[in-house]
């Protein structure tokens, strides 16, 4: 089982409410979007991290080593934004420069706040999907989002397409353990022509497999329309709204104060 | 001893094949036995299956469940699915929600229940499969004994009359078989029907109280398990004296 599914389905606050584990979360998205300060990213990036260890118990370096990932490719999209390359030298007096070879590295101030910037409000945004990803399973989002009267039909398409990506990575561990066993991967050549059968044996399976659990769907007395299931139960969390709008209210403040 | 289902010289061949898969079947289930049905692979027990609960119309001959032809319409088959379950041998098949307690729901939705209704349908089920300490987790997570019990729980709690299951407890160890057996055995108190295609000759002396014997396409024995291992005849002639006396 994959490790943001394992917390999500094991944090404290699992069985609250997802609205309300949404609300939150889309909020502080939409305020590190609009309000653009790096600290006002800054703290954002802090509640939800300890949000998420105060009010759902998970362990920090959990929530920080899925910020790091994030933080890794951020980082390598905005040092275009903070360094320019060019082979003539810069003639901005601000510029700090680096001659290779024909070429001119430069940054100017401006540049690099811009950069600290942007890192700073995608990886706030990115906290808050984080909070709910770790807190929420996606059968709660998919229950949200039938409350929220999205079509049935993307609603069911969700469901089976969460259960198959479990069901069709364990094919795909499988047929790979049997080809490597029989030496599938030993070279190149091999390698490339071994997952090429695999593509094609996948696709055979995944419609076979779609052909089977129709088939099992009708025995239950499916007879088309949307998969009914029962709605889980929540409870909405007092402790949590209050310190939500605590959180809310401090990164409004602190852009007034800025 | 009345027969809840029956095949009356049933011929199916499968689109696109150009042997009969059933050729000619003619078999009663009884009510109220522990069916036990085998044969070789390819002898026609999936596809006898398929049949029963209206999944597979056959080409010629008649199905007939409480002494009534099987009829195709939507109603029809809705009602028919009520009263016969089939759980297949793959649970990851069967299984299509992410979590438990809402793939058991599934059938007692179809069955037009209120949320009421289908609650306490989910519960008693649950608990017949020993499963109520798994309603809140995701189906994958689960161990292949876990989810062989969950799919059996998202039939029982259709409530059927005849439960058909496909090999069910092929891939599952000797605790895990235990356990279904265990959950059959409740059943049969509640005077429920029982057909398991089974490959496992210690469980047709052990469990069955009737067995039918499928081969080509036919059934080639019905009857006590006492009668079988008495009739030579057919055990020669469908290869059982070879593997039952002496199974290494």
């Amino acid at each position: 089982m994959h490790i943001i599914d394992c917390y999500a389905y094991s944090n404290k606050i699992r069985a609250v409410d997802p609205a309300q584990k949404a609300g939150l979360a889309v909020t502080v998205l939409l305020l590190c979007l609009l309000l653009n300060r790096p600290l006002v990213s800054l703290l954002a990036v802090v509640w939800m991290w300890g949000l998420a260890v105060w009010q759902a118990g998970l362990p920090p370096l959990v929530f920080g080593r899925v910020l790091l990932a994030e933080l890794f490719f951020l980082l390598l999209a905005t040092v275009a934004v903070a360094l320019s390359v060019s082979t003539i030298a810069p003639t901005n007096p601000e510029a700090w420069l680096l001659q290779i070879g024909p070429l001119w590295l430069s940054s100017t101030p401006a540049a690099l706040y811009n950069a600290v910037n942007l890192v700073l409000r995608a990886l706030g945004a990115a906290s808050a999907m984080n909070f709910l990803a770790l807190t929420t399973p996606l059968v709660d989002l998919v229950e949200l989002m039938r409350r929220l009267r999205l079509s049935p039909i993307l609603i069911d398409l969700m469901t089976v397409m969460y259960r198959f990506i479990f069901v069709l990575l364990d094919s795909l561990n499988r047929m790979v353990a049997a080809q490597e066993s029989r030496l599938g991967y030993s070279s190149y050549r091999r390698g490339m022509a071994s997952a090429g059968l695999l593509g094609s044996q996948l696709f055979i399976d995944t419609y076979r497999r779609s052909q089977r659990l129709q088939t099992a769907l009708d025995a239950r007395g499916y007879t088309g329309g949307d998969l009914r299931v029962l709605p889980t139960t929540y409870y909405t969390s007092r402790p949590l709204l209050a310190v939500s709008a605590v959180a809310i209210l401090s990164l409004l403040a602190l852009r007034l104060v800025l | 001893m009345s027969a809840l289902l029956e095949f009356d010289d049933v011929y199916y061949r499968y689109p696109g094949q150009d042997h009969y898969a059933l050729e000619g079947l003619s078999v009663a289930f009884p009510e109220g036995e522990n069916i036990a049905l085998i044969g070789r692979n390819g002898a026609g027990k999936s596809t006898l299956f398929l049949h029963c609960n209206g999944l597979y119309q056959p080409n010629s001959g008649q199905v007939r469940f409480a002494g009534h032809p099987l009829k195709y319409d939507r109603p029809s088959l809705k009602s028919l699915r009520q009263h016969i379950g089939i759980v297949f041998q793959n649970a990851d098949d069967q299984l299509f929600s992410a979590s438990v307690a809402q793939d058991i729901s599934f059938g007692p939705y179809n069955l037009g229940l209120s949320e009421t209704e289908v609650r306490r349908q989910v519960h008693m089920a649950a608990e017949l499969c020993g499963v109520v300490d798994m309603l809140e987790r995701p189906t994958h997570a689960l161990s292949g004994g876990e989810k062989a019990r969950v799919a059996l729980a998202g039939v029982l709690a259709m409530d059927p009359d005849l439960l058909i299951s496909d090999e069910l407890m092929a891939n599952l160890d000797p605790w895990g078989r235990r356990r279904i057996f265990d959950i059959f055995h409740q059943l049969r108190r509640r005077g429920k029907t029982i057909v398991l295609a089974t490959h496992d000759l210690n469980v047709v002396r052990r469990w069955s109280t009737y067995v039918v014997v499928m081969d080509g396409g036919r059934a080639a024995f019905a009857g006590t398990p006492d009668q079988l291992l008495a009739d030579e005849a057919t055990l020669e002639q469908t290869g059982l004296a070879q593997v039952w006396f002496d199974e290494v």
